[in-house]
C-alpha cells in the first residue's frame, strides 16, 4: 500500500517536472503562440478545409434540399476537360504576362528615373502612388467611362487624332485585353516603382566607383552593374505581381464582365460565375482550389527568393 | 523537437481537425419552409408599431418613388422601414445570400419578374396568398391588370406581389422622323428600314440604340427581339429551344440592328442607352416605359419635347403581343410572422389605387387600370394610354419565369455577344447557348 502511494508520488512528481521544464523551454513559445494558431485554424484552415471537402461534391447552393453528392475527383476531371476553364487560362496568363512585363519594365523606368533626391522627384514620386491607394473596382468603373466610345474621353482624343475607335476599347476583341491590362499598368506600376527604389538605394557604391575609374559609360553600369546586383529585387516583384495578377477580379468585374465574348474572360472571373451564377459551389470551390494551388507555387517560389535575400 | 512538443503540437492538430469535422453537410433544410403563422384577422397599420424592416430596392427610376413613400408610411404606420438601394447584379446576389443563409437581413425585396420562379419554386419568399385571400375586400384585385400579375405569379401562387409594371416601348424622336419623312415604324421591318434611313454616322446620329453589353443587358434585348419575331427560348414542354433555326435568324436581323447604332452600342448596359437616346446621339429606341417620364426632364434630357411612343413594332403578320416586364415586391419567408405581417401592410398601402397616383408622380410605374385611366393622371403623363394598350396585349412570359432562368439569360449574355463582336457566328453562338443551358439545367 505503501509502495503504490509513493509510486504515484513519483509518477505525479515525475509530470510536474516534466511540465515545469516544458514551460520553461519550447512550451513558452506554444502557449503564447496558441492563441494565434487557434485563430489561424478558424479563420484560414477552416474555410481550407471546407472549400476542399465542397470540392469533392456536388453541391449547388440554391437546392432548397442542400443536397451534397460526393464525386470524388470528379470536378477537379471536369475542370481540366472544360474548354471554358482551359480558355480561361490561357487569358489569365495573357493577362499576367503582358501586367507583369510592362509593369516591371515602367516601375525600373521611373525608379530610376525618380530616384534622385529632389523635392521635385519626391513630390512626382509621392503622386504616382496615388492609384494604388484607389479600390480597383472604382479604378474599373472609372475607366470603363474613360474608354466608353461614345461618351469617353479616351476615345474621343483618339477619334481627334485620326484613330478609328471602332466599338470602343472595351468591346472590340483585339483591343480588349490591352485595354484591361492598361489598367492594372495604371494602378500597379507605382508600386514597383516603389519596390525598385528600395532596391536602387540599397546597392553599394563600391562596383560604381571602380566602373567610373574604368571609364564605363552609364548605360555600362546599368547593364553590368545595376541590372546584376538587383536581380533579387527583380525576381520579389516578378513574383509578387504575378501572384496579384493571377487573382484578378475587380477590374474585369467592373470593365468587361469577362467581354467582349470571352476574350477577357480570366479565372477567377469564370469561378465567380460557376459560384454566383450557378450556385454550382462544389466545381466552383475545385476551380478555385487550382487557382489556389497555383498561387501556392508561386508563393513558396516568393517566400524562398526572399529567404536566399537574407542569406 | 522534444516529445512533450510534438504531443502540443498533435493536440493543436487535433483542435483543428474538430473544426474540420464542423465542415460536415449541414442538416438538410425543409423543403419547405417552416409553417408561419398564418394571417388571422386584418390588423391594419396598427400592425407596424415599433417594427424595423429593412427593404432592398433595384435602383431603377421607381426607386425615386421609394425615397418619398416609405418616411410617409413610416410616419403613418409607426415602422421603420429601412430603404436599401442596390445595383441589379447585387441586388439578386444579396438576396440569395440571405435567402440560402436563413439570415433574415430583408425582410422587403422588389423582386424582378423573371425571379418570381425562382423565388417562388424555392419559397424564399412568402407566399401571398394568404394575406390576399384575407384582405380581398381592400385590395380591388380585378383593378390590377391580368399582365400586372406575371410581377409575381408563379404557378398560381403568389411570391410576390405586382408593384412596377414595364411596357416594352418604341421611343423615338419625332422631330427627326418627321424631318426625314418617316412614319413611326409599326413592323420590325419597317423599324430596320427607318434605322437605316435615320443613320448619319458622320454627323453622330445613329437610327437605333441597343443593348450590347456581355451579361443580363444583351440576354434581355436579344430576348425582346426573339419575342418580336414569335420566336420562343422554351418549347411547349418547357425544354429549351434557344438555337432554334427561327432564333438563328432573329439573332442575324438583332445583329443588322446594331450596324445602325452607335459604335459602342455593343458595350451598352440600361443606362448608357438611356444616355445614347437623351442626349440625342439616337433616333429610336426600344425600352421599358418607366424611363418615359424622364425624357421630359431638363436637367437629364436634352430631348425634351422632341420624344413620342409607341407600341413596340413586331414582325410583319405577327399578333400584336408586346414584351412586358417590371418588378414584384416580396415579403422574406425568414421574417418573423410580425415582420410579415407589417411587410404586407407596407404592400397593401402602396398599391392601394390611392396611393398609386403619388407613386406614379413620383417616377413609380403603374399596375392597375384605374391608373392608367385616371384623368388628372392622363394630363400628366399623355402616354399612359399606349400603356395600357401595351398592358392589354402583354406578354410577360416572353423572358422565361422559371428557375433556371439566370442560366438561360448567362449564356445568352455571352454568347450573344460574342456574335455582335465577331467571335462567333450566328448559329455559333446559340449552339454554344444552348449546350451550356443543357448542361447546367437543373
Amino acid at each position: 500500500m505503501i509502495t503504490t502511494s509513493k509510486q504515484t508520488l513519483s509518477r505525479r512528481q515525475r509530470w510536474v517536472g516534466q511540465m515545469r521544464r516544458f514551460l520553461r523551454g519550447e512550451g513558452a513559445y506554444l502557449a503564447m503562440l496558441a492563441p494565434l494558431l487557434v485563430f489561424v485554424a478558424f479563420i484560414a484552415l477552416y474555410p481550407l478545409f471546407f472549400s476542399f471537402r465542397i470540392s469533392l461534391f456536388k453541391y449547388r447552393l440554391t437546392d432548397p434540399n442542400q443536397t451534397q453528392t460526393f464525386l470524388g475527383l470528379d470536378n477537379y476531371s471536369r475542370a481540366f476537360a472544360d474548354p471554358v476553364v482551359l480558355q480561361s487560362l490561357r487569358v489569365t496568363l495573357t493577362y499576367v504576362a503582358g501586367t507583369v512585363f510592362f509593369e516591371i519594365l515602367l516601375g525600373l523606368a521611373l525608379a530610376l528615373l525618380l530616384s534622385s533626391e529632389m523635392r521635385l522627384m519626391r513630390t512626382i514620386r509621392a503622386s504616382l502612388l496615388i492609384p494604388m491607394a484607389l479600390p480597383p473596382l472604382v479604378v474599373g468603373l472609372v475607366w470603363k467611362s474613360l474608354y466608353n466610345a461614345d461618351f469617353g474621353v479616351i476615345p474621343f482624343y483618339l477619334k481627334e487624332v485620326g484613330v478609328n475607335v471602332g466599338r470602343g476599347p472595351l468591346a472590340e476583341l483585339s483591343w480588349a485585353m490591352p485595354a484591361v491590362i492598361l489598367i492594372d499598368i495604371w494602378q500597379w506600376t507605382p508600386l514597383l516603382m516603389v519596390i525598385f527604389l528600395a532596391g536602387l538605394k540599397s546597392l553599394p557604391v563600391e562596383p560604381y566607383e571602380a566602373a567610373y575609374v574604368d571609364g564605363a559609360t552609364r548605360w555600362q553600369n546599368f547593364l553590368f552593374i545595376t541590372l546584376p546586383l538587383l536581380r533579387p529585387t527583380l525576381l520579389v516583384a516578378l513574383l509578387l505581381r504575378t501572384m496579384q495578377s493571377f487573382k484578378v477580379f475587380d477590374t474585369i468585374y467592373a470593365t468587361t464582365a469577362g467581354g467582349p465574348g470571352s476574350v477577357t474572360t480570366v479565372l477567377n472571373f469564370h469561378i465567380y460565375t460557376v459560384g454566383m451564377t450557378f450556385f454550382d459551389m462544389g466545381y466552383a470551390a475545385a476551380l478555385a482550389n487550382i487557382l489556389l494551388v497555383v498561387i501556392a507555387i508561386l508563393s513558396i517560389l516568393y517566400i524562398m527568393v526572399l529567404e536566399r535575400q537574407q542569406l | 523537437m522534444n516529445n512533450t512538443l510534438w504531443k502540443f503540437l498533435s493536440l493543436f492538430i487535433i483542435l483543428a481537425m474538430v473544426g474540420v469535422a464542423g465542415c460536415a453537410p449541414p442538416a438538410p433544410a425543409p423543403t419547405t419552409a417552416p409553417p408561419a403563422a398564418e394571417p388571422s384577422q386584418p390588423t391594419g397599420l396598427a400592425a407596424c408599431q415599433g417594427q424595423n424592416l429593412v427593404l432592398a430596392s433595384m435602383t431603377d427610376q421607381y426607386v425615386a418613388a421609394f425615397r418619398v413613400l416609405v418616411p410617409q408610411f413610416n410616419q403613418a404606420s409607426g415602422a421603420n422601414i429601412t430603404l436599401d438601394e442596390l445595383g441589379y447584379v447585387d441586388l439578386y446576389q444579396k438576396l440569395i445570400a440571405d435567402f440560402v443563409g436563413h439570415t433574415g437581413s430583408y425582410d422587403l425585396m422588389t423582386v424582378d419578374i423573371v425571379w418570381s420562379g425562382e423565388f417562388g419554386a424555392n419559397q424564399y419568399t412568402k407566399l401571398l396568398d394568404a394575406y390576399m385571400e384575407r384582405d380581398k375586400a381592400e385590395l380591388q384585385l380585378d383593378d390590377i391588370l391580368p399582365v400586372s400579375w406575371t410581377l409575381g405569379e408563379w404557378q398560381g401562387t403568389h411570391p410576390a406581389y405586382p408593384l412596377a409594371g414595364y411596357a416594352n416601348v418604341l421611343n423615338y424622336r419625332q422631330d427627326l422622323l418627321a424631318a426625314a419623312g418617316i412614319e413611326p415604324p409599326t413592323t420590325q421591318e419597317a423599324l430596320l428600314d427607318a434605322a437605316i434611313k435615320l443613320t448619319d454616322a458622320g454627323n453622330n446620329l445613329y437610327g437605333i440604340a441597343l443593348l450590347g453589353a456581355k451579361g443580363p443587358a444583351v440576354a434581355q434585348d436579344y430576348m425582346a427581339w426573339v419575342q418580336q419575331h414569335g420566336g420562343r427560348i422554351l418549347d411547349d414542354a418547357g425544354k429549351p429551344v434557344i438555337n432554334s433555326a427561327e432564333n438563328v435568324e432573329i439573332l442575324e436581323f438583332f445583329g443588322e440592328l446594331f450596324q445602325y447604332a452607335p459604335p459602342g452600342a455593343t458595350d451598352y448596359w440600361w443606362d448608357q442607352r438611356e444616355t445614347a437616346f437623351r442626349s440625342g446621339q439616337v433616333a429610336m429606341m426600344e425600352g421599358w416605359s418607366i424611363a418615359r417620364a424622364g425624357y421630359e426632364d431638363p436637367e437629364i434630357s436634352s430631348i425634351v419635347d422632341n420624344v413620342d411612343i409607341a407600341v413596340a413594332p413586331v414582325a410583319a403578320g405577327m399578333e400584336p403581343k408586346y414584351g412586358f416586364g417590371g418588378w414584384g415586391i416580396g415579403v422574406n419567408a425568414d421574417s418573423t410572422p410580425e415582420e410579415q405581417e407589417c411587410a404586407w401592410q407596407f404592400i397593401k398601402w402602396l398599391t392601394s389605387p390611392e396611393m398609386q397616383k403619388d407613386w406614379l408622380k413620383n417616377d413609380g410605374a403603374p399596375i392597375r387600370r384605374s391608373t392608367m385611366t385616371d384623368p388628372e393622371l392622363v394630363a400628366l403623363y399623355p402616354w399612359l394610354p399606349i400603356l395600357l394598350e401595351s398592358f392589354e396585349k402583354g406578354d410577360g412570359d416572353y423572358r422565361p419565369r422559371i428557375p433556371q432562368y439566370s442560366i438561360i439569360q448567362d449564356a445568352l449574355g455571352t454568347h450573344v455577344n460574342a456574335f455582335l463582336v465577331g467571335q462567333e457566328t450566328a448559329q455559333e453562338a446559340l449552339d454554344a447557348a444552348q449546350k451550356q443551358v443543357e448542361e447546367n439545367w437543373q
